[in-house]
């Protein structure tokens, strides 16, 4: 077996915060062997992504790192950012999650390229130029004459990625660290982009520390896998023994995380409770004083759509696709064109005083828990704020008792209700969110993307949540998500959305078994595929 | 997310039991106390509001009082009258009451020597001695039988002018004290008038957006391109020279940068999720900025009003100098530097004090305004 070129050994990392020192890694020992991939899993909050930016010198000012990480016989930590420079950007190179924010904006992608050879290669600017070109190929750009001179907003997350790879492979470097590199693209530009990575690799023959808490790429990606929880690495070893046979019961549970069960659709006669027909959302794009005329989005096209009692309509799609513009429009929380029927109330040209007593009964869960909650204001004061709408006759005393009792719905304990957001994980704001629409007692839930922000083990706490509140409530939800694995755990119904059209419908059995539809179809081999992206050494 | 926040629920806490989170407001003070500088300048603030609000009234000097013989006298921790200049000037007054002096004698705060004449002394020679301004009470003891001498004595009156006196003979420090005074008043009224205009005509034009927000921001536009000098001078015109139209005016002009800033950032909060989410809770459009907006905005507003403060102190400052502010005998910092700078290469003094209580004034508001916009930044969240 090779000699490790990076030897990590104790290594901790300790925030400096409010509540004193926070130990967040507890002491790791990873190696890494020149061109293979190992991968670090965990939930957020693991400490994984913090182990590699202490490694890299690129902790928040009020970390700290301690132990060691050598790279070829040389210490990284503590070692002086000049010196660190030589290593970071040449040697072993990073790639980030967030494709939209890891480039700069003012600057063109083939400057942005050519900074890491002109500063570590020793390139000339004229001379940077073809190897920029070179390298543009190298990541499967289109056409990389034109695009080495656009700027980052003229290019979409999945080339943007490219342009972040391109740079990260600027000096041929030994190792790349990818943190989380494909959370933030479709389904579709995730498989594309493992597929170069792991093509480069085989090309380049370079290492990669493959940062993620998607278990399904590990499997298809890594050579060998460490499971970190809490700062610590509960198990680690070739990926197929650690997937076959895992021997920490962390990694049982999180491979065990996946949703599970379906849910059975409402009986054939459930009355309608909401309708669209035609629904057509337009966004209007500039215009205005001196602007010229504007220019029309159509993000919703004649959709129409219809939810019985108890039912769950779900949308896939991608992300552009309309999906969350037509829950809001069917919320009347966007103006739209077309029918919409609650009930026996025809709401289509309702405006927000028409709109508020019926409020109560159509309620909406957000994506992310971390900014659907006001961060000035108490948990209980966030859930009972519907109540001094829609109940303002309460008194205080009442709205504590409902808000105790909604706590205790969701599985929170109600002694946290004086307490502030930030204080929670991700998984309890998103109770949290749930208890603020169920404490009104609605008849339809519009949940956005309710799943998408969190951990997998989280997400399938949710997802038996929800169907157990819509039992009991005899709820009906339109359920939005990119998730096929959730969709199909949570839907009964399945819309498939494409530019704002429905490519597809029908029951979830049946989309999922037999898509009739080119795009669903690719939709489905990217998500449920098996196959590797990489033969394993 | 870190789970490290959430420390476990104790079991044995009974349901309706209250826990208390810490809110970011806690979080921000918390962070605000570790800073040392910033909390060094909030000390200093309270002195210096201590000593400009309370101050005024423990000087031994009224900040309008005159002495005539203490004209532009240095700064001083010794006594005035100096003990050198006390026995010659008692000696010149009897001289000129015609009298044969004796030893004169400076016994703490009464001065007395032997008089002798030919004739009868008159008592009413005390009156060269009251005329100076150094001396009072002066009397008349120890009369010998035959009048021709006695113990002239007088009270010297001694009065310390640590920060010096002004050219019209005021003590210094009791001015700068009420010039303090006046200064932090006019900052604190000029932001806060600043604040709550600002605050409110902001948060309801980027709140509701559209032709609501273009309507109200050309106003704002509209009041900028008005020159400040200008717009005071007109006011000053109307209404006469007036201490609450300072401010107002300082406050008027100021409140367009607070309107703007707020606006800015109520459109990034309308677009969080949560005010959507309160609007998908059907709460009106009062509730969501009272509830939701003003109180998420507020991080950059507090900011922004502690240096808003400094400002509105050095317009009203620029004010005084010109002669549109404070009327006298009332004064403020800028009035005493723009009055210390006239004088200033006879009696540095006047210049140095209140030029010095300004800055450091300034400073501290400064690093206290760094230390919260440290201490609310987010990011550091």
């Amino acid at each position: 077996m090779a000699e490790p070129i990076l030897k990590v050994r104790g290594l901790t990392v300790d925030f400096q915060t409010n509540d004193g020192v926070v130990r967040a890694v507890k002491g790791i020992d990873l190696d890494v062997r020149p061109g293979e991939t190992v991968a670090i899993v965990g939930e957020s909050g693991s400490g994984k992504s913090q182990s590699m930016m202490a490694m890299m010198g690129l902790l928040a000012s009020n970390g700290r790192a301690g132990g060691s990480a050598k790279y070829r016989e040389q210490e990284l930590i503590g070692l002086s950012d000049r010196k660190l420079n030589k290593v970071r950007g040449a040697k072993i190179t990073m790639i980030f999650q967030e494709p939209m924010t890891s480039l700069d904006p003012l600057y063109r992608i083939g400057k942005q390229i050519a900074e890491p050879l002109i500063h570590h290669g020793g390139y000339s600017k004229a001379k940077a130029r073809p190897r920029v070109l070179e390298l543009l190929k190298l990541v499967g750009i289109p056409d990389p004459e034109r695009r080495i001179d656009a700027y980052p907003h003229e290019l979409s997350g999945g080339q943007r990625q490219r342009v972040m790879i391109a740079m990260a492979l600027a000096n041929d470097p030994d190792i790349l660290i990818a943190d989380e590199p494909t959370t933030a693209l479709d389904v579709t530009i995730q498989a594309q982009i493992l597929t170069l990575l792991a093509e480069l690799q085989n090309k380049l023959h370079m290492a990669i520390v493959f940062i993620t808490h998607d278990l399904g790429i590990v499997r298809r990606f890594a050579d060998r896998v460490y499971v970190m929880r809490s700062g610590e690495v509960v198990e680690k070893g070739a990926t197929e023994t650690v997937f076959t046979a895992p021997s920490h019961p962390y990694t049982k549970m999180l491979l065990a995380a996946e949703p599970t069960g379906h849910k059975a659709p409402p009986p054939a006669g459930a009355p309608i409770l909401l309708e669209g027909k035609n629904v057509e959302v337009n966004f209007q794009i500039g215009g205005g004083f001196l602007a010229g005329p504007p220019v029309y989005l159509r993000a919703v096209d004649h959709i129409s759509i219809a939810l019985r009692r108890g039912q769950t309509v779900g949308i896939v799609g991608e992300s552009g696709s309309g999906k969350s513009t037509l829950g809001r429009a069917l919320l009347k929380l966007l103006p739209s064109e077309g029918a919409i029927r609650f009930e026996t109330h025809d709401i289509s040209k309702a405006d927000r005083a028409q709109m508020r007593p019926l409020r109560k009964e159509l309620q909406l869960v957000f994506q992310d828990p971390f900014g659907s909650l006001s961060p000035r204001m108490t948990v209980g004061q966030i859930i009972t704020e519907g109540l001094l709408v829609h109940e303002p006759s309460l008194s205080g005393k009442e709205r504590d008792r409902r808000a105790v009792e909604a706590l205790r719905e969701v599985g929170l304990d109600p002694v946290m209700r004086n307490r502030y957001p930030h204080e929670f994980s991700g998984g309890q704001r998103q109770r949290i969110a749930i208890a603020r629409a169920m404490i009104l007692k609605p008849k339809v839930v519009v949940l956005d993307e309710p799943t998408s922000a969190l951990d997998r083990s989280v997400q399938k706490q949710i997802v038996d949540l929800l169907r157990d509140l819509q039992k009991k409530h005899d709820l009906s939800y339109i359920f939005i998500s990119h998730d096929l694995a959730v969709m199909r755990a949570m839907a009964d119904y399945i819309i498939v959305m494409q530019r704002g059209r429905i490519v597809e419908e029908g029951q979830t059995k049946q989309i999922f078994d037999d898509p009739k539809d080119i795009y669903t179809q690719t939709l489905m081999a990217a998500a449920i595929d098996q196959t590797r992206f990489r033969e394993t050494a | 997310m870190t789970d490290v926040h959430i420390p476990a629920a104790t079991p044995a806490a009974p349901i309706e039991g209250q826990v208390t989170g810490r809110s970011p407001w806690q979080d921000a003070w918390l962070r605000l106390r570790r800073n040392r500088a910033a909390v060094a300048s909030a000390v200093v603030l309270a002195f210096l509001a201590f000593a400009g609000f309370v101050g005024p009234y423990l000087t031994p000097h009224s900040y309008d009082q005159i002495y005539p013989q203490y004209v532009r006298v240095p700064a001083s921790l010794e006594a005035y009258p100096k003990e050198d200049t006390i026995v010659p000037e008692f000696q010149s007054a009897l001289e000129r009451a015609r009298v044969i002096v004796g030893d004169i004698a400076l016994d703490g705060s009464t001065i007395s020597a032997p008089i002798s004449d030919d004739d009868a002394i008159d008592e009413r020679i005390v009156r060269y001695v009251d005329r100076s301004d150094l001396f009072d009470n002066a009397r008349i003891e120890d009369l010998s039988a035959d009048g021709k001498s006695a113990v002239m004595l007088a009270d010297v009156q001694r009065v310390h002018f640590y920060f010096g006196t002004d050219r019209n003979g005021r003590d210094l420090l009791a001015r700068i004290l009420i010039g303090l005074r006046i200064s932090l008043a006019i900052g604190l009224l000029a932001s806060f008038m600043a604040l709550v205009l600002g605050v409110t005509y902001g948060a309801v034009a980027g709140y509701f957006g559209g032709r609501i927000d273009n309507v109200m921001m050309r106003v704002v536009d509209i009041m900028y391109s008005l020159p400040f000098i200008f717009f005071v001078i007109l006011l000053v015109v109307f209404f006469g020279r007036n201490f609450v139209l300072i401010f107002i005016a300082i406050g008027c002009t100021e409140w367009l940068d607070m309107s703007r800033i707020v606006r800015g950032q109520t459109l990034t909060i309308k677009r969080q999720e949560y005010v959507q989410a309160a609007e998908a809770l059907g709460v009106g459009s009062a509730g969501i900025l009272k509830r939701h907006i003003i109180p998420n905005l507020l991080g950059p507003v507090v900011v922004f009003v502690t240096l808003l403060v400094p400002k509105a102190i050095l317009l009203e400052s620029l004010l005084s100098f010109l002669g549109l502010g404070v009327q006298e005998p009332l004064t403020s910092l800028g009035l005493l530097i723009s009055e210390g700078a006239a004088s200033m290469r006879g009696a540095t003094w006047l210049l140095l004090y209140p030029a010095v209580t300004l800055t450091v004034l300034l400073f501290a508001l400064n690093f206290l305004g760094d230390g919260l916009r440290d201490a609310l930044d987010p990011k550091d969240r």
